[in-house]
């Protein structure tokens, strides 16, 4: 069962889900949001594609790290929520974790002379 | 990762069965996205259209992206799967004429297994309807009531343990008098199978005693049949041989006893408290249940030690014991077993036949859509997934088979219970059950996916470029694919001549059995069985009287010639006591040989035209009070009476009590098949009825010939029957002939089934050869076009063809040789009087297998020879 077509956004997907999740970490928001969310956040330097987008919360809805759930967006439209599960929650401390000491070991790699 | 996958799998169930929802809400996403990116371009001050365009721009490929979840949403592999099995229908169904053969073809071989594994299932691998039935063992020989109550006693070996002995009885408690199967027991024999009764209870070991009371078990067809279920049966009475039965007791409906059906069960004690109480009448089948942790074999060290002690005990009767136990489903069906294992092995040859057929089916076929393939491949079709798609056809293919194997097999095991022989009748329960459903699919599955593969694996195991090169010259093309077919086509014919060999050794084993002489002439001989009641004919006087009665009546009818035996020849009955000679040397007591006796009445070996070589028949002068007279068959004189002259000489049984109470010898008969055609007769002694001491044997058979067939003679039978005592039933009414025939049951459905599968695999690797013949002739259009162009006459097209044929056939058959020289051993107990290797029939097969294939060759070779050379140079 393994995902035949590769993924032109593979090499950031692992970088995707956590900023996806990080964005869920302050409440349910809808895919528009968490995109928006990301650009802002970022200072405008993160551009999330939306292409790459909604797979990624579709499948991180899959592996049970995310809920959904239909509601009233703030213009009163149907829009679907995602919230983050309980062990998404674990899942994005790990990942956080993990990111730290990559990047930090990364620069401290770049720092040496 | 385990739950994540089942939480998954859980969402995309779901998922499959709300598609529609799962689409729109898709769509709707997206809807909402790309509106809230527009309303913040036209925030932004770009124009309506703009702005929506701008938002469509920066969303991407929105059908690749929705294409993607949806995909994640759904088992991909599985659907791919599923379209695989829709596009092979397809193809299927376009060809129509392929799909059907191949369908057919597997059906045959699928539908033979089906069939016989049906009856394997049922008698070698169902467990027996007892409790733990595998701590039961089955006694070898049979043995007499005090002796198993001996062994009971004495035993740590076995908890529990009984006999049976299964007779007629008289039920005349019915509107007519009916005979029922009396299943004569001590009360520990239901104990031990430890079946509970469906209501009541079974006969206690207090009331099993001499001069216990007359309590009957009932099984329950019995209690269907003749008391119409009646729910308050028990403490009522009925009538069994002229004696009043209480019931207490009715069995469950699968209750069977282990070798022979019985109707109701009785205390021997209770019913025959003299016979009960013989230690020397070893007449009870009996049966014992081990004790937790004893294994045969220290049951089997006990009862050596037991057997020992018994002679020691008893000398006159209990001397050469040898008591065997064999498990319980051994004992059972262990006559069966090689028989049903050389037919499942036969079977399973005709599946490997149709199996290779299929599979040269299934690579002609894929070397005619080889180009559809390679230009798949070209394009960028993966290896893997054209496999995966040629064997998706081959499995569905397979499948069909197997349904259609199992309507077949439906026809051909009630084919195989009607011929079904008698060591098979304890059986019911042969039927298409889950195991045999899990069977067939199984093979079926294992079919498509073992002999699809090659196929599916040679035609994409190509270099592209050279297959288009080589499809497009239309030259003998595929030739990896060819020697596979080549090859399976030779495995065919070795295969079939191994089968055939089989059948073919049977046959003359089969047709020599038949032309063993009996001893008699069975032809236009009526036989029908009697038995007296025992409250009526107690004694022996009464019982002569009623014979002579009959005997005269039937005699005076016009056309018939009656006599009465108490076993006839070829029944299963046999009765062996040991034998005295007076002047003969001396033997041991309790070692003397055994010889099989009969009684008579009437001329019965004239009526059976079984020649008297010596001395007289009897006459109606040897009755009671007269001399005691015998009439020995000539191996009873060969073995007892050597150099002497029989006539005149004295015999008695053993175990008369002194003083002797000599029999005249008085003729000597030509010896008569009394066990089975196959053996040789064993040493025999005739007496008459009237001079029997034996009140017991109250039974008869009647045998009327005719000078030929007699309309009504049977009803004019019972009606004189009747005339002497309207209360006795006659039963088994059978032609002579008929007895033979059943004695032959079992050869016959061996050999019947055996032959069936060899001409099913003769047909299959007939065709076989045919087709891959008739395919290389098509594909050598071109070449033999080229060979007459330049001058080849018929002659010489048609040896071309052939002799590639013949090759492979003569390839095969060879092997076949081989191979069976080394099988035909497994069957040497099915034979009689020819040996595994008997080089005739080994002759006789091979040519009859050239024969076949050179047929087989020949049509498609004619064909060849019509080639017109300006057509064929011009094809493709």
């Amino acid at each position: 069962m393994k995902e035949k077509r590769e993924n032109p956004g593979d090499l950031l997907q692992g970088t995707l889900d956590l900023l996806i999740m990080k964005a869920l970490a302050r409440g349910s928001m809808h895919g528009y949001g968490v995109a928006e969310w990301i650009h802002q956040t970022s200072d405008d330097v993160l551009k999330v594609e939306e292409g790459a987008l909604y797979p990624a919360l579709h499948r991180l809805e899959l592996r049970g790290l995310l809920t959904s759930q239909w509601g009233t967006s703030d213009n009163n439209r149907r829009a679907k929520f995602y919230s983050l599960t309980a062990s998404g929650k674990k899942q994005l401390a790990q990942e956080t974790e993990f990111w730290r000491r990559m990047s930090g070991a990364v620069t401290r790699i770049l720092q040496t002379a | 990762m385990l739950s994540e996958w089942r939480n998954k799998t859980v969402l995309r169930l779901k998922a499959l069965f709300r598609r529609k929802q799962l689409d729109r809400d898709m769509e709707d996403e997206v809807a909402f996205h790309l509106s809230m990116a527009e309303q913040k371009n036209l925030e932004n001050g770009l124009g309506p259209i703009e702005s929506r365009h701008a938002a469509c721009r920066q969303f991407g490929n929105c059908g690749l992206a929705k294409e993607r979840t949806r995909d994640m949403w759904t088992f991909a592999a599985f659907e791919s799967f599923l379209s695989d099995i829709r596009f092979g229908v397809r193809m299927l169904v376009k060809n129509p004429g392929f799909s059907l053969v191949a369908v057919f073809t597997l059906a045959l071989g699928i539908g033979a297994n089906a069939a016989i594994f049906s009856v394997i299932n049922g008698v070698l691998l169902n467990p027996l309807p007892y409790k733990d039935p595998e701590r039961i063992v089955a006694m070898r020989p049979n043995d007499s009531p005090p002796n198993l109550v001996d062994i009971q006693r004495e035993t740590r070996s076995f908890s529990q343990g009984g006999g049976i002995n299964v007779k007629n009885m008289d039920y005349t408690s019915g509107t007519e008098p009916m005979q029922v199967r009396g299943g004569y027991v001590n009360a520990g024999f239901l104990e031990t199978l430890g079946v509970p009764p469906m209501l009541g209870r079974i006969i206690s070991p207090e009331e099993d005693v001499k001069g216990g009371p007359r309590f009957v078990v009932l099984s329950y067809s019995f209690w269907q049949n003749f008391l119409s279920s009646d729910p308050q049966v028990l403490g009522k009475t009925i009538a069994l041989s002229g004696n009043d039965y209480t019931v207490i007791g009715v069995m469950p409906p699968n209750f069977v006893p282990p070798r022979e059906h019985a109707d109701v069960f009785v205390s021997l004690s209770a019913a025959y408290p003299d016979e009960a109480s013989e230690r020397d009448l070893h007449f009870m089948h009996a049966y014992w249940r081990l004790n937790p942790g004893m294994t045969l074999a220290q049951a089997q060290a006990e009862m050596s030690a037991m057997d020992h002690r018994l002679a020691g005990l008893y000398p006159d009767s209990e001397t050469d014991r040898r008591t065997v136990f064999l498990p319980l489903q051994e004992s059972l069906t262990g006559s069966v077993r090689p028989a049903l294992l050389v037919l499942f092995g036969a079977v399973g040859f005709v599946l490997l036949i149709a199996c290779a057929n299929f599979a040269g089916l299934l690579m002609a076929r894929a070397v005619a859509r080889r180009q559809e393939l390679v230009i798949r491949t070209a394009l960028g079709a993966g290896k893997s997934r054209l496999i995966c798609q040629a064997l998706t056809e081959s499995v569905l293919l397979a499948i069909a088979g197997g349904g259609a194997g199992l309507l077949l097999a439906r026809l051909g095991i009630s084919l195989l219970l009607s011929l079904k022989p008698a060591a098979l009748d304890r059986f019911n329960s042969i039927h298409l059950d889950v195991h045999v459903l899990f069977f067939v699919f199984g093979i079926s599955l294992l079919t498509g996916v073992v002999f699809g593969t090659a196929p599916a694996w040679s035609v994409t195991n190509l270099n592209s470029a050279e297959s288009l090169k080589d499809g497009a010259r239309g030259s003998t093309s595929g030739q990896s694919a060819n020697l596979l077919r080549k090859s399976l086509v030779t495995a065919e014919f070795a295969i079939a001549l191994v089968l055939l060999v089989g059948a073919g050794l049977l046959i003359k084993g089969f047709s020599r059995l038949r032309s063993v002489s009996p001893g008699f002439n069975p032809q236009h001989v009526m036989t029908m069985h009697l038995q007296l009641p025992e409250a009526r004919y107690a004694k022996i006087p009464r019982q002569t009287q009623f014979r002579v009665q009959v005997l005269e009546r039937l005699n005076a009818l016009p056309r018939a010639e009656a006599a009465m035996v108490m076993d006839l020849p070829l029944s299963p009955n046999y009765v062996d006591p040991r034998v005295v000679v007076d002047g003969g040397p001396p033997v041991a007591a309790g070692a003397e040989p055994r010889a099989q006796t009969n009684s008579v009445m009437g001329n019965y070996f004239h009526v059976m035209q079984i020649p008297i070589r010596a001395g007289r028949e009897f006459t109606p002068m040897d009755r009671e009070g007269q001399p005691l007279v015998a009439i020995v068959n000539e191996e009873f004189v060969k073995e007892r009476l050597p150099h002497r002259n029989p006539i005149g000489a004295r015999i008695d049984w053993t175990r008369a009590p002194e003083p002797q109470r000599w029999m005249t010898i008085v003729g000597v008969a030509a010896d008569v098949k009394d066990s089975s055609l196959g053996e040789p007769a064993d040493p025999a002694v005739y007496t008459p009825f009237s001079q029997s001491e034996q009140a017991w044997r109250r039974w008869m058979t009647l045998v009327l010939r005719t000078s030929g067939p007699v309309p009504g003679l049977v009803d004019e039978v019972k009606k004189q029957v009747w005339s002497v005592d309207s209360q006795i039933p006659v039963s088994d009414i059978l032609s002579m002939e008929d007895v033979m025939a059943v004695s032959l049951a079992q050869q016959r459905f061996n050999l019947l089934l055996l032959a069936l599968f060899a001409v099913l695999a003769l047909v299959l690797a007939g065709v076989g050869i045919y087709g891959l013949m008739a395919y290389s002739v098509s594909q050598r259009t071109h070449e033999i076009g080229v060979r007459v162009a330049i001058g080849a006459q018929r002659r010489d097209v048609l040896r071309l063809v052939v002799r590639d044929g013949a090759k492979l056939a003569l390839f095969g058959i060879v092997i076949g040789i081989a191979a069976a020289l080394g099988l035909t051993r497994l069957m040497a107990s099915m034979l009689f009087e020819v040996t595994p290797t008997d080089p005739v029939t080994f002759a006789a097969v091979a040519f009859l297998l050239a024969f076949v294939a050179l047929l087989a060759c020949y049509i498609p070779a004619r064909r060849a020879t019509r080639v017109d050379p300006m057509v064929a140079l011009r094809y493709e």
